[in-house]
């Protein structure tokens, strides 16, 4: 026997062992839909999972009081579905009433009560539970309970996004399970690794770092769920995803990356392939003030004039098309491609030799070496990144030999991200090439980083008339075109100062089996729609029976 | 008790210092990291208060020396921590992630062998032909070959390019459960194949180039001049006399061989997507779950240990020499 007959020996050897479903589902509600991701949950309880694989399953397991529509609106509540809330009305301008479906229920049998509500605000906003929605959610004052199907949510102050704030931040959790578990525990807590949701889902059973399975609740109150199982594969990178895809292994992967891999999926029988609007975007961060001395200013990038020249000098769309191909825009400004902020923004064009004119105004004089000097400085400094990431270290290639046709010298520094994290938070860098997954909203996306006092203020970067601007934005009554216009305005202030240079907001391309019909992928969370799903009858192979 | 019994005490309270010479640097190595397995992703805000009181309820922000004791106390009575990178005890984590990685290095290690002897029969017994030749540099070729750099080039080409083997995972998801028993078999041989066919191949390689020389130094003996002066047949020259007497080496490759497959299988379990303590150790690592790399170091070396204790007993046994000087 030759080697290659050897080879489709053991390839067909799962045929010959027998390797027949002995499942027998038929009709409209089978079907097992595998979808492949590298995020591994820790847990999967609500308000402390830390990854998009945990809040993936969340999606299937808890309910929301109410859920974006396809237009993800962030201000107001016009375009949001009801879920555990049937309708939902303003008492007065600060005071918010839902009002629960009483066909709600945990899977335990439970029903879902309004105390439910007012223990989940309690538990989010608690500090030792520590959310990362903790933040988002400072401005309700309190949740109480007016029956046992009403939830009253006060606010401090009215605000635009008052609406998404109360229902998105939070996934209701049963407190007739969790009230008794110290929440000092919540991180390591049992439930966390089988949860008793009210979703259309319920939890099966886990591998941890290999599956999670979820199977269909026949009862839920929204509607029986078309596709039976929904399993989640933990692989060991985005390339190990594609190839499940590739090999029919697994049915969706959310982001294919880039265009070799989308082409690859293109080519494959039994795959579609499916753009949405991209939540992430990546830019360089500079730090202004001095590496490892936040009291005095960077010698380089405290400087705006130097920071626009250096922005000046990268040709930005041809590092995104050599990157990600026709796949990515360039931001006008640090927002993902679903923000709708995207036009009459003013930003900095590429100019290479004004970027030297600029340099040379500013002192920067070319030395001996091809590298501008100021003072005996040279106009030398860092770029740390996150050592994983191929589309990092492409743009650092790319940036690196761009800026050093007009003399500047770039060093590329790729680390594991613990040490990039601690690298920031001790302000021991130059300027950070980093990945921003957006939540819906500019309110926390861009309040998280950019305003003065910001949580993961890096960059030290601060400006009055742009925290001004995003104040204006973020509160009041203002209408969603008001809103807009503060957003422009605010992006045309930052743009102005350069604090970071925004390099790409790539497409979200996923990958789906061909044999799922009623698609829906939505934009914030890619696969919270596939309870709305099926497949067909006559689309069905061996995993789904 | 005679000098074979204490030879071994010797060698076993040997083996005890080395592991918990490992599990001392490995401790403080992963604690004088930056960084805490507390952390949230980058695109989280950081809450620097809710970190330190998760390292202050986890005792992460003691003395390394006062948290080593601690450590030290903790597993004298069996508990290894809490892995919190996988939500789950370290025991529970290296409970499922053992066997995986025992049923691939073992895989690999059969292979390994397997092949390694057969082709080391081969290369002897056509010494110096063009079979010879070109099976030993392609031997080298492949001995020099990193495993990773062969798994990714045979998941190119038998997973996304012939689509003949699933690209690693210990089983099809969705699949598995719903077959019969041989079904089920069946499946997990073809999730093996690939990650196995790397690290044995590697393996089987050297092998195999340690088994030409051992049989050729033994085919060149009086015993085998004279088998073959008696006009036994060549075949059973080499498969009968010179084969027994050159299979000693093989035992010390056998027990060489376990550390190479087990850090191997660090990258080799990364690239297929097989959760055992490599790709295990690799995430560890990433996320500085302290308890959970710790525990994979100790449970590592206390595997390579056995294996080279196991392989010198082994050696003894075969070797009357060897029991003589031990004695």
């Amino acid at each position: 026997m030759n080697f290659r007959v050897s080879l489709l020996a053991i390839g067909a050897l799962p045929l010959a062992l027998g390797c027949s479903s002995s499942g027998s589902c038929k009709g409209d509600y089978c079907g097992t839909v595998v979808f492949v991701t590298a995020n591994n949950p820790k847990t999967l309880l609500p308000p402390v999972i830390d990854n998009t694989g945990a809040r993936d399953i969340d999606e299937q397991l808890f309910l929301r009081l109410a859920d974006f529509g396809m237009t993800i609106n962030t201000v107001g509540d016009s375009g949001w579905i009801p879920r555990l809330a049937t309708r939902w009305e303003w008492d007065d301008a600060k005071t918010l009433v839902f009002h629960l479906d009483p066909r709600a229920r945990w899977h335990d049998g439970v029903p879902v009560t309004a105390n439910d509500v007012a223990f989940s605000f309690d538990a989010y906003r608690d500090p030792v539970v520590g959310s990362s929605a903790r933040n988002s959610l400072t401005k309700i004052a309190s949740v109480t309970v007016r029956d046992s199907l009403t939830a009253v949510f006060r606010f401090k102050e009215q605000y635009p996004t008052a609406f998404y704030d109360a229902v998105y931040q939070m996934w209701i959790l049963p407190q007739h399970l969790l009230a008794q578990v110290p929440r000092t525990d919540w991180l390591t807590a049992a439930y966390g690794q089988h949860p008793v949701g009210d979703g259309p889902y319920r939890f099966t059973s886990m591998t941890p770092g290999q599956t999670y399975v979820l199977t269909a609740d026949s009862t839920f109150f929204l509607g029986r769920p078309h596709i039976r199982k929904l399993i989640w594969k933990i692989v060991s990178g985005p390339q190990a995803a594609v190839s499940d895809i590739v090999t029919g292994q697994a049915d969706a992967l959310d982001f294919l990356g880039s265009p070799a891999n989308i082409d690859q999926a293109k080519k494959t029988p039994g795959v579609s392939v499916v753009p949405y609007p991209g939540s992430n975007y990546m830019y360089l961060e500079f730090n202004t003030r001095a590496n490892g001395d936040s009291s005095r200013p960077h010698p380089v990038f405290g400087d705006r004039e130097v920071r626009r020249a250096l922005t000046m000098a990268l040709d930005r769309q041809a590092m995104s098309t050599n990157i990600f191909g026709p796949y990515s825009k360039v931001p006008p400004g640090p927002i993902p491609q679903w923000w709708p902020i995207w036009d009459s923004v003013r930003t900095i064009g590429f100019d290479s030799a004004g970027a030297a004119r600029m340099l040379a105004a500013r002192g920067w004089r070319l030395g001996a070496d091809g590298i501008r000097m100021k003072d005996s400085v040279r106009l030398s400094f860092e770029v740390i990144f996150t050592s994983t990431s191929a589309a990092r270290m492409a743009f650092a290639r790319l940036m690196q030999a761009q800026w050093k046709s007009v003399g500047v010298d770039m060093q590329i520094q790729p680390l594991d991200q613990n040490l990039i994290r601690d690298r920031l938070v001790s302000g021991k860098f130059d300027a950070v090439l980093q990945g921003f997954n957006s939540d819906p909203t500019p309110a926390s996306g861009i309040a998280q980083h950019w305003v003065r006092g910001a949580p993961d203020d890096f960059s030290h970067w601060t400006n009055d008339d742009f925290d001004r601007m995003v104040t204006e934005a973020t509160s009041g009554t203002v209408s969603v075109k008001q809103s807009r216009g503060y957003w422009r305005a605010a992006l045309n202030i930052i743009n102005a100062d350069a604090p970071g240079i925004w390099l790409a907001a790539p497409d979200n391309v996923a990958a789906v089996s061909s044999r799922i019909a009623d698609l829906t992928i939505r934009p914030d969370s890619y696969w919270a729609l596939a309870w709305t799903w099926r497949i067909p009858a006559d689309r069905l192979i061996d995993r789904d029976r | 008790m005679g000098g074979g019994g204490t030879w071994l005490i010797r060698r076993i309270a040997a083996a005890a210092a080395i592991v918990f010479a490992v599990v001392s640097l490995t401790f403080v190595s992963i604690h004088l990291a930056p960084g805490s397995p507390f952390l949230p992703p980058p695109d989280r805000p950081l809450d620097t208060a809710v970190v330190a009181r998760l390292n202050r309820q986890f005792g992460l922000d003691r003395p390394i020396r006062v948290q080593y004791v601690l450590y030290l106390k903790n597993l004298s009575q069996g508990n290894l921590g809490y892995a919190f990178s996988r939500g789950q005890t370290v025991r529970s984590a290296l409970a499922t992630a053992i066997p995986d990685t025992l049923l691939l290095a073992g895989t690999a290690l059969a292979l390994d062998l397997g092949l390694g002897l057969i082709l080391g029969i081969i290369l002897a017994a056509r010494a110096r032909h063009a079979t010879d030749l070109i099976l030993s540099n392609v031997t080298l070729f492949i001995y020099s070959v990193p495993a990773f750099w062969l798994g990714l080039v045979l998941v190119f080409v038998f997973a996304d390019w012939l689509h003949w083997f699933p690209a690693g995972f210990p089983t099809s998801p969705g699949l598995y459960e719903s077959l019969p028993f041989f079904g089920q078999l069946g499946d997990r041989i073809h999730h093996l194949a690939l990650p196995a066919l790397t690290l044995g191949l590697v393996g089987a390689a050297g092998t195999a180039r340690y088994q030409r020389a051992a049989l050729l130094e033994t085919l060149g003996r009086e015993f085998v001049r004279t088998a073959r002066a008696k006009g036994v047949s060549e075949r059973r020259v080499i498969l009968v006399h010179a084969l027994r007497n050159s299979l000693l080496p093989l035992i010390t490759l056998a027990g060489l061989s376990l550390p190479f497959l087990l850090t191997g299988s660090v990258l080799i379990e990364s690239v297929f997507s097989w959760p055992g303590m490599g790709r295990m150790a690799t995430d560890a690592v990433l996320a500085r779950d302290h308890a959970l790399v710790t525990a994979i170091a100790m449970v590592a070396s206390a595997m390579v240990v056995t294996g080279s204790l196991v392989a010198d007993v082994l050696y003894a046994a075969a070797d009357p020499r060897i029991r003589e000087r031990a004695s």
